[in-house]
């Protein structure tokens, strides 16, 4: 049998992927404990429960979905509200299209069905660290091979045995930092740090928007403000 | 609700959610991506990462939490100079974190403010 990433460099790279994986899902247990607990809150089958983390593969919009199950809205609302929490992830899927083309269409097809805000920021960092990396797939899939079965087992613990970390160890709190981490690699330059500062704020003040849409109209703020910023630099370049 | 309609919502948010993930992977495999469109998706991406921060910090539970959580708005400072200072170190910068966030507190507390 021909196992993949056989050839040395290629298992060294992707052992690396698993363990910068290992290292951030901690930071979930809190998070895929309470999308856990609130699938069966919500009224799912415990089958269907265990099912979700495992096909969809995606908190917030699992989160997002149950909870407008929990407030008693049609279905299809909240359906299309999850789906809508996960439009981000066809930036991620376009940023990574040139990193796959060259692929299968079954890997390509694996590539995105694994991508996550986690496996996509690593991706960045990784770039921003190594720019001419040939072993992107190996890397990829050496993280996805921590972050699924974890995400999985931890939604798991929370379906079968409730919330069992205390709140006040405020647990949640890992998450914002670990991309705190990875941003302050992959954040660099004036366009890319206004860009951040604006979608940042905006996110806030449009939290509350119906169907959670506040996130991609955050991101379109977050794009305004670094081409305003990339065309104010170039108007001072172009001044004699 | 009965096994059907809990498969029937499980699954259609999953292909939903694929067909999103597949969209540009999927578009752009024979064709290369124009260059307005690569300076946008540049651009984007601080904007994703500084929300998922920015929420994570000042929200819990889906409200904001003001400044009785002070703590979470210093730890996070200190967590993002630990990030520069580290060069994106992740164990590093979340340790940092996770630490002030209930160090700071005790502290104060200490001090009986």
């Amino acid at each position: 049998m021909n196992l993949p990433f056989a050839a040395p460099d290629e298992r060294k790279v992707f052992l690396t992927g698993l363990r910068d994986a290992i290292i951030i899902i901690p930071s979930y247990l809190p998070f895929a404990l309470v999308c856990g607990v609130a699938s069966v809150q919500a009224g799912l089958t415990t089958s269907a429960s265990l099912a979700l983390p495992a096909l969809v593969f995606g908190g917030s919009s699992q989160a997002v979905m149950l909870q407008m199950m929990l407030n008693a809205g049609e279905l299809w609302v909240a359906i299309l509200s999850g789906i809508v929490v996960n439009l981000r992830m066809a930036i991620y899927s376009a940023a990574l299209a040139p990193k796959v083309r060259h692929l299968s269409f079954w890997k390509r097809a694996a590539t995105a069905a694994f991508l996550v805000d986690n496996t996509f920021a690593l991706t960045q960092k990784r770039a921003a660290e190594n720019p001419e990396d040939p072993h992107f797939l190996p890397y990829y899939a050496g993280m996805s091979a921590a972050f699924w079965p974890g995400w999985v087992a931890f939604c798991a613990i929370g379906v079968l045995a409730g919330n069992i970390l205390p709140a006040s160890w405020q647990l949640d709190f890992a998450i914002p930092l670990s991309f705190i981490a990875i941003a302050a690699m992959s954040v660099r330059g004036a366009p890319l740090v206004a860009a951040a500062l604006a979608g940042g704020g905006a996110s806030l003040a449009l939290y509350h928007m119906p169907l959670k849409l506040g996130l991609i109209a955050a991101c379109l703020i977050g794009l305004a403000a670094g081409l305003f910023t990339q065309w104010v630099m170039s108007r001072k370049v172009a001044a004699p | 609700m009965s096994e059907l309609s809990s498969w029937i919502v499980v699954v259609c948010l999953a292909v939903g959610t694929f067909l999103i993930r597949y969209s540009f992977i999927g578009l752009f495999a024979h064709r290369d991506i124009p260059p307005w469109l690569d300076n946008a998706l540049k651009l984007m991406v601080p904007a994703i990462f500084a929300a998922i921060i920015f929420t994570g910090v000042v929200m819990v539970s889906g409200q904001t939490v003001g400044l009785t959580h002070w703590p979470r708005y210093a730890a996070a400072a200190l967590a993002f100079i630990a990030a520069i200072q580290t060069k994106g170190h992740i164990v590093i910068t979340v340790t940092t974190g996770m630490f002030f966030l209930h160090f700071l507190p005790w502290v104060v507390n200490l001090m009986g403010f």
